[in-house]
């Protein structure tokens, strides 16, 4: 049964949103340099590495490791989407229980704003047999890109519970606002309902800020002891619980574009951590697309499933809501760092760091989701303010 | 797509399926018109797309058998951006998944219907479209009778 042995300590991020001639590795080095000095702590204190970059490249955190002359006892390049960061914090969490590393770097970086710049594939190289099978059951068909994939489960959520675009709206309009008061978020103008539903279509009910945005950043957390962690400069952030749920049959499969893998990673978190979803002061969770944010908010029990449209248009997801969300922006206005900036909001909201106007009053209990991997594999994090 | 279902579409050649072996069988089929899923022997399950065995049970003894071409729709989605320069022209397009009547769930396309007319539980039937280059795929479209 996990100890709590683990906290993080440290937490930064790079630049973030359009930074010509930014590179995923220089991007991971800012961000890794930023989250060992505000962790209080040394290049040589350094004995893990899981991080993920792009997936065109092999063996990221070697990459990284060159850089930053870190020979270390724990270290992988991490490959489940966007549910790879959390993880990365849990298997940190379990290699310092189990004494096989003390202090593990924890990291993101892609310069997804950048390669939109470049001619080629924007998603990255996939190997020729995912190729094959993605031409032959999807390109045939005009299937393409990640809103159409969250569009099916969006559809199916509003046939089934009568949830409406404008909704879908609440979560981008209460994100946008979080952005207009964060002086790093990609996106800080306004966004009122009528930008959001007047907005160009992608693939229905998508329109463009239902989409999280593409940008150049990298971020970073250092995870180490409780025990260290109470010398150090910061409030530690504990890791208090996690888990996981990963429905690898398919998003198509069975109800998970509807009932997604956040129940039972949820389910899993909540019980190690000992807390329920009343106890959660902050959420930050993985928002590729509005929907996904509706959709975890039901399955982490914030409100009854099919009850989401409705809790959130009723200001829920703002500062002084139920249950504040992604209170930076998150990934539709802050900046898609495959979630490793809710890491970060999660451990500043803990640390009481920000002003009246962006701080949850007395956050305890954050919850941090991720969500990817195909769209299938979900990890939550429950931190809780040492 | 909205077009006619028997005329050839110029589908760009970079999207047209190359089957693998253990999928050539089902295109066979769609160019005789036939809808075939894999069926595993020892249980009955049947699964989609085709793959070596079944994931339910993993048994790798099966057969390919014609689908009734009945299902409904699960749920769905319009294009309004186009994802290549040669898809601008076919806007709006829906993609589907429909759930056949023996089970599997498919990617496919809703034809022959409005976009704005296409709603989750739809009865639908398959239809099938000879492309360029002796490809035949299949899509489907609404099913007048309520069976």
């Amino acid at each position: 049964m996990y100890q709590r042995t683990a906290a993080i300590v440290g937490a930064a991020h790079s630049r973030i949103g359009e930074v010509p001639g930014s590179s995923s590795l220089g991007l991971m080095v800012d961000a890794a340099v930023g989250a060992v000095a505000d962790a209080g702590l040394a290049p040589g204190d350094i004995d893990g590495v899981l991080v993920r970059g792009p997936d065109d490249e092999y063996c990221f955190h070697q990459q990284l490791g060159e850089r930053l002359g870190l020979d270390v006892a724990w270290a992988t390049t991490l490959d489940n989407g966007g549910a790879s960061q959390t993880l990365s914090v849990v298997l940190a969490a379990l290699a310092i229980e189990a004494g096989l590393a003390t202090t593990v770097l924890c990291g993101y970086a892609r310069d997804a704003w950048s390669r939109t710049r470049q001619t080629g594939s924007r998603s990255g190289r996939m190997n020729q047999s995912t190729h094959r099978r993605r031409r032959e059951w999807r390109d045939s068909f005009g299937y393409f890109g990640e809103p159409a994939t969250h569009a099916l489960g969006a559809r199916r959520h509003m046939s089934l519970f009568g949830t409406t675009k404008e909704q879908l709206g609440h979560v981008a309009v209460a994100q946008r606002e979080h952005a207009t008061r964060n002086p790093h978020a990609q996106m800080r103008e306004p966004l009122t309902m009528a930008d959001y539903l007047g907005a160009r279509l992608v693939a229905e009910p998508f329109g463009v800020y239902d989409c999280s945005l593409r940008t150049d950043a990298g971020a970073a957390v250092v995870v180490t002891t409780t025990e260290r962690a109470r010398d150090l400069p910061h409030t530690p952030v504990i890791v208090r619980g996690f888990g996981s749920h990963n429905n690898l049959s398919g998003w198509t499969s069975g109800e998970h574009m509807v009932e997604t893998a956040a129940r039972q990673s949820g389910e899993r978190a909540y019980r190690m951590a000992d807390v329920a979803p009343a106890d959660i002061n902050v959420a930050q969770l993985y928002d590729c697309f509005t929907y996904m944010v509706l959709a975890q908010i039901e399955d982490y029990g914030f409100c009854a499933k099919g009850e989401g449209g409705q809790f959130v248009a009723s200001g829920a997801l703002r500062l002084d809501g139920a249950i504040p969300t992604n209170t930076s922006g998150g990934q539709l206005s802050e900046g898609h760092v495959e979630g490793m900036l809710q890491i970060v909001e999660g451990v500043r909201q803990l640390r009481h760091e920000y002003p009246v106007d962006r701080q949850v009053p007395d956050a305890r209990l954050a919850l941090v989701s991720g969500h990817g991997g195909n769209t299938v594999c979900h990890t939550t994090l429950i931190l809780e303010r040492g | 797509m909205t077009a006619q279902a028997d005329e050839p579409q110029l589908r760009p050649r970079r999207q047209l399926p190359r089957p693998s072996p253990e999928s050539q069988p089902f295109w066979d089929g769609c160019a005789r018109r036939e809808l075939l899923i894999q069926r595993c022997q020892p249980r009955g399950h049947y699964w989609f797309p085709p793959a070596g065995l079944c994931p339910r049970c993993w048994s790798a003894d099966f057969t390919w058998t014609p689908a009734s071409g009945r299902g409904e729709v699960f749920t769905f989605t319009v294009y309004r951006r186009a994802y290549a320069p040669e898809l601008a022209g076919q806007l709006p397009y829906a993609v589907g998944i429909v759930q056949l009547a023996e089970g599997p769930r498919l990617i496919t396309n809703i034809v022959d219907c409005a976009p704005e007319d296409i709603v989750v539980g739809m009865p639908v039937e398959v239809v099938f479209e000879d492309l360029a280059d002796g490809v035949t795929l299949h899509a489907f479209r609404p099913r007048g009778d309520q069976h």
